[in-house]
């Protein structure tokens, strides 16, 4: 086996630099504890799960310029939802939301309704009502 | 961190979340357990594929015990006594968990990554079953013992409160657990034979063909007919997929391969048998297999192949894994059983 590629790489990676604990095989064939950044391969795939989640993003961004979709489709992609995981977090039925992507039913909604997309994306509901696009959860602190 | 009852905890970091809470739990107890011994203990090694499942939309392989497997096997062991409470109401929730840290315990959660601030940018997915210690509260914030980081942190009370409610696969539903340990009944040496048999089981006798050595030779007959199924792209992202779910944090390594040797090599001290010893080098062996898979997948995500990378390959390094963990099993299988 290639020692270099079990070994985690030293520089900071994706993880913002933390250092973890991983358990590694000494020489005299034993396993022991280990703390170091995220290992090579480990750092490619979380980075191609992001590009992918990017991608989905500008994808709704471009949806909701065309007019096709309401602000709310893209709160939910760029929270990594899926129309059935935010209609649990709204205490809602799953076609109720997907009604809601649809900007002319997303313009009449009622305050309660918005508030309570509000909380979920820790937004205000003056954004969602604006049509506001604010930073997905994991990037707003 | 002197103003209340339960300001301090003795934080040691781990690889993986549930063993590393249960390790340091039983330790405030007065009792030196690594988490390599909970987690073998706890039974924690396993593999599934459950295409079934979807996780972002992707097919579910894991590489460990269902989440809750492994306090619930130590809620099993004598002189080991788990209180464990799930929630239908958040307040109510919230007021037990600070009911607990009043009452000057440390508390196990599980919780939703997604929810939780203090966790790096990259990993916040929408994963449910993360484990963690809130052992204080100062003001709006709980003291947090997160195993897989370096130092304990601290959460606002309201990412708390969410993170115990996420909703989705593996919903926690607010639970929260504690756990008792009485010093002079409690030991993990009398169970360690018995633990390695139920790994066994399951990785060798399961009858599903989701499960166990079946399982990864399952997955590899699956993972050669992707690129064909679900086009290039769709592929690549299921086989990242895997990769993540072998190596992210909370693994330890090569989908726990490597932690679950250091437990064998700990019990082979232990009980002072050398099979045991050997059989942890063989599982070091699958565990390097699993890396080169994890590897040479990478190595094909980001279209950088080496001579000899394929999909075909691919599935060979998974059967060679399959086949090595098979005779480590059997092998583990006929100690359990057999005489000493």
């Amino acid at each position: 086996m290639a020692m270099d590629s079990s070994h985690p790489s030293r520089e900071p990676d994706i993880n913002d630099g933390l250092r973890i604990i991983n358990y590694r095989a000494d020489s005299d064939g034993r396993c022991r504890r280990h703390q170091g950044y995220g290992w090579q391969p480990v750092n490619i795939v979380n980075h191609q799960a992001w590009q992918e989640i990017e991608k989905q993003i500008g994808a709704a961004k471009r949806r909701i310029a065309a007019g096709t979709a309401s602000c709310l489709y893209y709160y939910m992609i760029a929270n990594q939802m899926s129309p059935a995981l935010l209609a649990r977090y709204t205490d809602q039925p799953s076609w109720l939301v997907r009604l809601h992507l649809r900007p002319f039913v997303f313009k009449r909604l009622g305050r309660a309704t918005l508030q309570k997309y509000a909380d979920v994306f820790q937004v205000a509901p003056a954004d969602l009502a604006a049509g506001e696009l604010k930073a997905p959860i994991y990037q707003s602190r | 961190m002197n103003d209340h009852p339960c300001p301090s905890f003795h934080h040691r970091q781990s690889a993986h979340c549930e063993s590393g809470v249960v390790a340091n739990l039983i330790y405030r107890e007065g009792i030196d357990l690594s988490e390599a011994m909970a987690f073998g203990v706890g039974r924690g090694l396993f593999f599934g594929y459950f295409p079934f499942i979807r996780i972002n939309g992707l097919p579910l392989v894991t590489y460990r015990g269902v989440a809750g497997q492994i306090i619930k096997q130590f809620g099993r062991l004598p002189g080991c006594s788990v209180h464990q409470q799930r929630f239908g109401d958040r307040d109510r929730a919230m007021a037990e968990l600070d009911g607990a840290l009043a009452a000057g315990r440390a508390v196990g959660l599980q919780t939703g990554v997604f929810w939780l601030p203090y966790f790096p940018r990259a990993l916040r997915f929408h994963f449910n079953a993360h484990n963690l210690v809130v052992y204080g509260k100062q003001g709006d914030d709980y003291l947090v013992s997160d195993p897989v980081f370096p130092e304990p942190v601290r959460c606002p009370a309201a990412d708390l409160a969410r993170a115990r409610f996420a909703s989705g696969a593996l919903a926690p539903r607010g639970k929260m657990y504690t756990i008792t340990v009485d010093p002079a009944v409690f030991s993990c040496r009398p169970h360690i034979e018995a633990a390695i048999g139920g790994v066994c089981r399951l990785m060798l006798a399961s009858p599903l063909p989701l499960i166990g050595i079946k399982g990864m030779r399952f997955l590899a007959g699956r993972l050669v007919r992707w690129p064909h199924r679900l086009g290039r792209e769709r592929a690549v992202l299921h086989l990242g997929h895997i990769v993540r779910m072998q190596e992210e944090i909370g693994t330890g390594g090569a989908g726990f391969r490597f932690m679950f040797a250091a437990f064998l090599q700990e019990s082979a001290d232990l009980l002072g048998a050398e099979r045991l010893s050997d059989c942890s080098k063989a599982l070091i062996q699958a565990g390097d297999g699993w890396r080169r898979f994890a590897a040479m997948a990478a190595r094909i995500c980001k279209e950088r192949r080496q001579p000899g990378d394929s999909w075909e390959a691919l599935a060979d390094q998974l059967r060679g894994c399959a086949a090595r963990e098979e005779t480590v099993f059997q092998d583990l299988r006929r100690w359990s059983k057999g005489p000493r």
